[in-house]
């Protein structure tokens, strides 16, 4: 479908809000116990879903195949541009906070690191994506086809 | 002084924050569903004067609603089929009670809503065997 019409294939919303879930306990646990390998690891986690697509997210394949078929079938389906947006600016934010680790500056790292763990549980809790909003606004601006 | 406060305390903190969030956000969505307020007719502009009129509320992130467009253009080529982004159209959307995409209503050519459904599967079912 994606390629003949220009759009991807739609997702099952769960898998990136399973995502985020875990995403935000990931980095919750790593705060907790100062453990800064927390960033780049969620960095690199999220990567391949962002960049090349969902079946390539390391925890979006474990929903896909593991819990998905335990569902129910997905009522809606949405469009996985604006989540893969989403989960690269947490790269961005994650490669941020690896950064600033490194260079000493600890307190700006965790807070970048929670700045993506609070956003992602929103994510999770309420489907509240801020990403995704941004991702909207800003392909309508660009006059992006969406829906 | 980022550490001066226990880290346990922030993590509780966020997870409170969280847990809060969600609590508001499911009790604002109950509150919309139990709205009783009556529907309105449908605005003239979206009719043009058709005798059957589809309204087809869609939101950026639905892939779902593009299906049902062409669903509902295949099942019923002589009906007019109209298209609202909900999140663009906030008044119209609200006053029909739009909660998710997509939202489909059949007018008549006075407005009045004869059929709602709600989701893809709602109006697959309902093109295979209409009420």
């Amino acid at each position: 479908m994606g390629a003949m019409s220009g759009r991807p294939a739609p997702i099952d919303p769960r898998g990136p809000r399973f995502n985020q879930g875990v995403l935000t306990a990931g980095l919750l646990v790593g705060f907790l116990f100062d453990w800064r390998a927390v960033a780049p690891i969620f960095a690199a986690v999220l990567f391949p879903g962002a960049a090349f697509g969902p079946r390539y997210g390391p925890f979006l394949r474990l929903y896909a195949e593991v819990i998905k078929p335990r569902l129910s079938p997905p009522t809606e389906l949405e469009d996985p541009r604006p989540p893969r947006f989403a989960a690269a600016v947490g790269v961005g934010f994650l490669l941020g906070a690896t950064l600033a680790f490194a260079a000493g500056a600890t307190a700006l790292g965790w807070v970048l690191a929670l700045i993506v763990a609070a956003l992602a549980g929103l994510a999770a809790s309420t489907g509240i994506c801020v990403g995704c909003e941004v991702y909207l606004f800003l392909a309508r601006r660009r006059g992006v086809e969406l829906a | 002084m980022f550490f001066a406060v226990p880290r346990l305390a922030i993590v509780l903190a966020i997870v409170f924050a969280l847990l809060l969030a969600t609590r508001l956000y499911r009790q604002w969505r109950r509150r919309l569903a139990a709205d009783q307020r009556p529907v309105p007719r449908l605005p003239a502009a979206l009719l043009d004067g058709a005798e059957r009129t589809w309204v087809v509320f869609t939101t950026p992130m639905c892939a779902s609603c593009g299906p049902v467009v062409e669903r509902l253009r295949e099942a019923e080529p002589d009906a007019r089929v109209v298209t609202v982004d909900a999140t663009r159209e906030i008044p119209l959307a609200d006053a029909f009670r739009v909660r998710s995409a997509p939202t489909v209503l059949l007018a008549d050519m006075t407005g009045e809503v004869q059929t709602r459904l709600v989701g893809a599967a709602a109006v697959d079912s309902y093109v295979r065997s209409p009420a």
